[in-house]
């Protein structure tokens, strides 16, 4: 449990610390922030024509309202914890990589979803945009890496990363 | 066992989203009262360890309110710079952990949820210290920042301290803090079918 702990928190101190150099933001959170701007007008413009994604930002032609996606809400923190997660827990490589790959997708895919109702929350609402923007969307993001880490424990061999025990993370005390 | 881990995962997310409008609206309406322990503790941090920087804090609403020694400008003689920091936007984890602890309604659950309450209260100090340093000392600007004397590598170590204590603190102490309270209900979780 301990070893689980402190390896969590270490991958995820170091992927954060990572994040914010200005390498990581110029290569890799830039360009996934203007995808996920793109992903999500692209989606959005199946039953809506009037939405147009701008490098971070989604913007609707039609009132001129627009969103700009900022840390926090692309996703990256989020997958962070969640690799952290599933690195640190003790089980196969082979399943690691497993649960990395449906799990990004996974939180992802929600976050998809948070930008494209929050672009529209906001232009009915302001303050119901606020409240779900910093509060509800933040903490259902994160309700979504747990419920995908614990499904990711659920599909692990019994036996695996602790012979026949519960592996540490979840033996009871 | 409780019905919830009986019942599965599905059931336990299905009753934890069931609960989030309930603990939203209690964090918010009792959040002067519920975070008044984390303002405390942010007040204390703040007139300890930055005498220099703290004229008063106080609390109105969920806001803690810092009345800095530092000048606005040249030409404001005798202004003071005040910054606002929301104790909410550090916090909106609780009422997700409190969420996770009425769906698994473990024996003892109303002492887990004040335990992990209490051990969230730290974080949300953490939260409010940070965002007032990065105020004063790095988007205040440089007539402000410049009074604070905090060195370079001071200053990239608050924007850190703020950017761990905004994006991945408050979402993940919750999680983690649930997940050390509820190891036997995990591990009924992760075997029932």
């Amino acid at each position: 449990m301990l070893r689980f702990f402190v390896l969590f928190i270490a991958i995820q101190a170091l992927l954060f610390g990572f994040e914010l150099t200005p390498w990581a933001q110029a290569h890799f959170v830039e360009p996934w922030t203007g995808a996920l701007a793109a992903i999500s007008s692209w989606l959005v413009t199946v039953f809506d024509p009037s939405v147009m994604a701008i490098g971070k930002i989604m913007r609707s032609t039609q009132n001129g309202f627009a969103v700009s996606i900022e840390a926090g809400c692309n996703g990256v923190e989020a997958t962070i914890v969640l690799v952290a997660a599933i690195l640190a827990f003790p089980a196969p490589w082979k399943h690691k990589l497993a649960g990395l790959a449906a799990g990004i997708v996974a939180v992802q895919g929600l976050n998809v979803v948070r930008v494209i109702s929050l672009f529209y929350l906001g232009q009915w609402n302001r303050e119901w945009f606020e409240w779900a923007h910093l509060y509800v969307w933040q903490a259902l993001i994160m309700l979504d890496v747990l419920v995908v880490w614990l499904i990711w424990v659920r599909t692990l061999p019994r036996g695996n990363g602790g012979g026949p025990t519960p592996p540490p993370a979840l033996a009871a005390a | 066992m409780t019905a919830a881990a009986q019942a599965g995962l599905p059931r336990f997310v299905l009753l934890t989203l069931a609960w989030l409008p309930v603990t939203f609206a209690v964090w918010y309406f009792a959040a002067p009262i519920l975070l008044y322990p984390a303002f405390a503790l942010a007040e204390a941090v703040l007139r300890f360890g930055f005498a220099d920087l703290v004229r008063a804090v106080s609390m109105d609403g969920s806001t803690a309110v810092v009345l800095t020694t530092l000048k606005p400008g040249q030409a404001a003689a005798g202004g003071q710079v005040s910054v606002d920091v929301n104790l909410l936007l550090y916090s909106f984890g609780m009422p997700m952990f409190a969420a996770l602890v009425l769906a698994a309604r473990e024996a003892h659950w109303p002492r887990v949820l004040a335990i992990g309450l209490a051990a969230m209260l730290p974080f949300v100090a953490w939260g409010v210290v940070a965002d007032f340093l990065r105020n004063v000392a790095i988007t205040a600007g440089p007539a402000i920042a410049s009074q604070t004397g905090f060195t370079q590598g001071q200053r990239e170590t608050i924007v850190f301290a703020y950017q761990f204590g905004t994006l991945i603190l408050p979402t993940v102490v919750p999680a983690a803090v649930w997940v050390l309270t509820h190891r036997p209900f995990l591990e009924r979780l992760r075997t029932s079918r």
